[in-house]
């Protein structure tokens, strides 16, 4: 009995990685997760998309006000209602990752894993079902016809004079990070 | 166990391959070295990408406008019109710059001056006088656009320079026609009693950009010319020539060049603001008027060789150097020896009950270079040295102004009237470029008839002077000033304004208001369409009734750097632009009845020439 609690036990360190891992998540939240930058011969300098857990920065108007050319919706905060409660999702994920590193108990983390796990995809497919509206929906009466696309979620893709680059942002890095940090405990507490 | 060795060797190979990636390797006196090798045409070329070093502004003179030239490229960049319409830009027909015109429809643009702080540019503001309607004008640098016009009373041509104290405390403007007080009617004959060549005192509010007038003094009815304040220790004073102290009123070419001398005014605007606080002033139709032979201090009157022009303060600010025109000399007075004569009261008697200085006792040197002729305008270089133009013997003389001597010289094509300097007239010039402002251009160019552009010729000072680009330029430059191109911060956009009440930046805000007569319409540009009222049938269209009194507020919704949409009415006779983000206001009345289309002037995306609707007037009847 002893034993058993003792093997599902993580230990000091690992409780500490994953406190470590919680700190990130939050630090994450202010930095920018994702961004689109658009060159064209015109805008040699770059205009930005860049996705905060809670807000859109970069040359927005900007690029709302040549998006219409091609009959693409504009980019709004309204248009993303996930940054409303984002941030407070990836909250409560900081305060079970802290949990976890409470009550050091490996099946916790397990479930943690898997939470993070399945919320990256859910994130992931959101964002490429948010881009793929926004690049084939597009308005009949618009000025200029192109075909529909979609942006992929981390690359380059052309669209009329305008090469987008897909880049992870400095937060995600902090989250791809928090979770290494999670994974290293399996490993360090493996049943020898 | 040497454990150390792999941790070493490891830190010493990525401090090598840092070192291999990012160290600049090219030191700066390799560049300077190599520049000094450098041909003409490499010292002039700036490549796509780059951009040069300095801004030049050169005054328009009778086009109203000032030109910006870039150094050492010679390339113009820009046209900022001040004092005259310009239809490119809609200034003078929007209501902001049309208010500001005053009803005028040119100017002269005589001498530009920066806003100094502590003696040096400072890249925040420029001056400019017109001598043509006798106003002052102040151009905002972050937008490189006109803020402010004043229209100057009780004078008539302010030529000479408006030129700024240390501080911009005040910039002064002294006129070169005399003329009766209030520009009245009197008889030429009664000249020397009746007429005036009244100097203005300007003050610039920065805060709510407007310019003042804080008082005027009725100097004597000569023409006054060229001007400077001083520096550093003669901060408080300033000095400008004077020609015509003949007094004469017909044919100045050969009356006013009668004396041997005329006279340098020397005056401490210190002393002058301390007169106006004490009271002691006349109230000209609400100017503050000092006369100087009645409320004394502070003025004096310096003999100089005959109808000077320029009159220039050295960078230390202890000498001042005027410039013969007529008389090949140019003349060194020390600051220092007229305070004391000041002091002492060394007085060669009074003219127009103004003192005279003893031209003995506050001359320094007199320089005058062999066979050169003509002095008119000295500028600095870093070192203190003197460069000045000969308009008749057509060259500029280097020279050192602490012992006369010739340095060297150097011709350029032709009559040079001013010379710029790199910030060559604050404290601390910059040295290595200056530009010839040549009067006659000739046979530099491809010909264009019997008249040609002026001249603006690049002068190479950095070692044994030499011309190495010449550029054309409209008419006409009479001063330039030189900048450092980082002192200068321009903005990309106009900022959101949302206390403007005719400002509009949704769509959906857009609106046409009809107050009886008087027709509102709130809109807005953007690439590529108007929107005037977004719940019309036809947002792009503006309807009103012969008569009504139009006011068209726009506003530039692309908050996009060069994406600037024009507004005009075709035969309406009506433009104007909107910059990015800017709001601007056009109004007028809408006499003709028709069908008039409305369209975008300046050329702002693909769709541009869709970028257009329709200004319906109903007739009356």
């Amino acid at each position: 009995m002893n034993d058993s609690r003792k093997r599902h036990k993580l230990s000091i360190t690992s409780s500490l990685l994953i406190t470590v891992s919680a700190i990130l998540i939050v630090v994450s939240l202010f930095f920018p997760w994702w961004k689109m930058v658009f060159y064209a011969p015109q805008y040699p300098e770059g205009l930005n998309i860049i996705v905060y857990p809670n807000k859109l920065q970069g040359e927005i108007d900007i690029i709302n006000g040549l998006n219409h050319y091609i009959g693409m919706s504009n980019f709004s905060k309204e248009n993303f209602p996930e940054l409303s409660y984002l941030s407070y999702l990836i909250g409560g994920l900081a305060v079970l990752t802290l949990l976890t590193a409470i009550l050091r108990n490996k099946k916790v983390l397990y479930g943690l894993i898997g939470i993070i796990t399945i919320g990256g995809v859910v994130g992931v497919l959101d964002l490429h079902f948010a881009l793929q509206k926004y690049g084939t929906n597009l308005s009949p009466k618009a000025p200029i016809k192109i075909d529909p696309f979609v942006p992929p979620i981390i690359g380059q893709n052309t669209v009329a004079n305008f090469t987008t680059h897909s880049l992870l942002g400095t937060g995600i890095y902090f989250v791809i990070a928090a979770f290494i940090l999670l994974l290293i405990p399996l490993w360090k507490d493996r049943k020898k | 166990m040497k454990k150390w060795i792999p941790i070493v060797s490891g830190l010493l190979v990525g401090f090598i391959a840092a070192t291999i990636s990012f160290a600049d390797f090219s030191g700066k006196t390799n560049t300077e070295a190599a520049s000094s090798n450098k041909s003409n045409a490499e010292k002039v070329y700036v490549p796509f990408g780059q951009k040069d070093d300095y801004y030049l502004f050169a005054s328009g003179g009778h086009s109203g406008q000032m030109f910006i030239y870039g150094v050492p490229s010679m390339r113009k960049i820009r046209t900022i019109p001040v004092f005259s319409q310009d239809s490119a830009t809609g200034y003078g027909f929007d209501e902001h710059s049309k208010k500001l015109m005053g009803g005028y429809t040119w100017g002269d643009l005589h001498h530009p001056a920066f806003s100094e702080t502590k003696g040096d540019y400072d890249g925040k503001w420029m001056f400019a006088t017109d001598v043509g309607n006798s106003r002052a004008a102040v151009v905002d640098l972050k937008t490189f656009t006109t803020k402010d016009i004043i229209k100057v009373p009780n004078t008539a041509g302010p030529h000479c320079a408006a030129f700024v104290t240390e501080n911009t405390e005040y910039m002064f403007l002294p006129t070169r026609f005399a003329v009766p007080v209030g520009q009245k009617y009197e008889s030429l004959d009664d000249y020397s009693q009746k007429y005036r060549g009244v100097m203005s005192a300007v003050t610039f509010d920065e805060k709510n950009v407007k310019l003042n007038i804080a008082y005027q003094v009725a100097l004597p009815p000569w023409s006054y010319d060229l001007s400077d304040a001083g520096k550093k220790g003669s901060a408080d004073w300033a000095v400008m020539t004077t020609y015509n102290t003949e007094e004469s009123t017909t044919t100045m070419e050969v009356n006013a060049s009668q004396a041997d001398r005329d006279y340098i005014v020397l005056f401490n605007w210190k002393e002058l603001e301390k007169m106006v606080k004490e009271g002691k002033y006349e109230d000209v139709d609400g100017q503050k008027m000092i006369y100087p032979e009645k409320q004394k201090g502070g003025i004096y009157l310096v003999p100089v060789a005959k109808s000077p022009h320029g009159v220039d303060v050295t960078p230390d600010g202890k000498f001042f150097i005027a410039s013969g025109k007529l008389a090949p000399t140019m003349t060194v007075f020390s600051f220092e020896k007229a305070f004391k004569a000041v002091e002492n009261k060394e007085f060669a008697g009074e003219r127009n009950g103004i003192p005279i200085l003893n031209y003995k006792s506050v001359m320094e040197r007199e320089v005058n270079p062999e066979n050169a002729l003509g002095p008119l305008h000295t500028q600095f270089d870093d070192k203190g040295m003197a460069y000045t133009t000969m308009f008749i013997s057509s060259e500029i003389v280097k020279w050192d102004p602490k012992t006369g001597k010739t340095l060297d010289r150097v011709p350029v094509q032709y009559s040079p009237g001013h010379s710029v300097a790199a910030e060559g007239d604050t404290v601390s010039p910059d040295g290595h470029w200056l530009v010839a402002l040549n009067k006659i251009a000739k046979d530099t160019y491809l010909s264009v008839g019997p008249s040609h552009p002026e001249s603006m010729q690049l002068i190479d000072i950095s070692g044994k002077m030499k011309v190495i680009l010449s550029a054309p330029v409209d008419p006409e430059p009479h001063y330039a000033q030189m900048i450092k191109a980082d002192k200068i911060k321009t903005i990309n956009v106009y900022p959101k304004d949302t206390k403007n009440p005719d400002a509009v930046y949704k769509q959906n805000d857009t609106k046409i208001v009809r107050k009886g007569n008087e027709v509102h319409v709130y809109g807005i540009a953007m690439r590529s369409r108007f929107i005037f009222d977004h719940k019309a049938k036809r947002p792009d269209v503006i309807e009103v009734n012969q008569g009504d009194h139009v006011f068209i507020h726009l506003t530039n919704i692309d908050f996009d750097e060069d994406i600037t949409h024009g507004f005009a009415i075709n035969s309406y006779d009506l433009n104007m632009e909107v910059q990015p983000g800017q709001t601007n206001t056009m109004e007028f009345t809408a006499d003709k009845a028709g069908t008039f289309p409305i369209y975008c002037t300046n050329f702002c995306s693909a769709l541009h020439q869709e970028m257009n609707g329709y200004f319906l007037v109903k007739p009356k009847n």
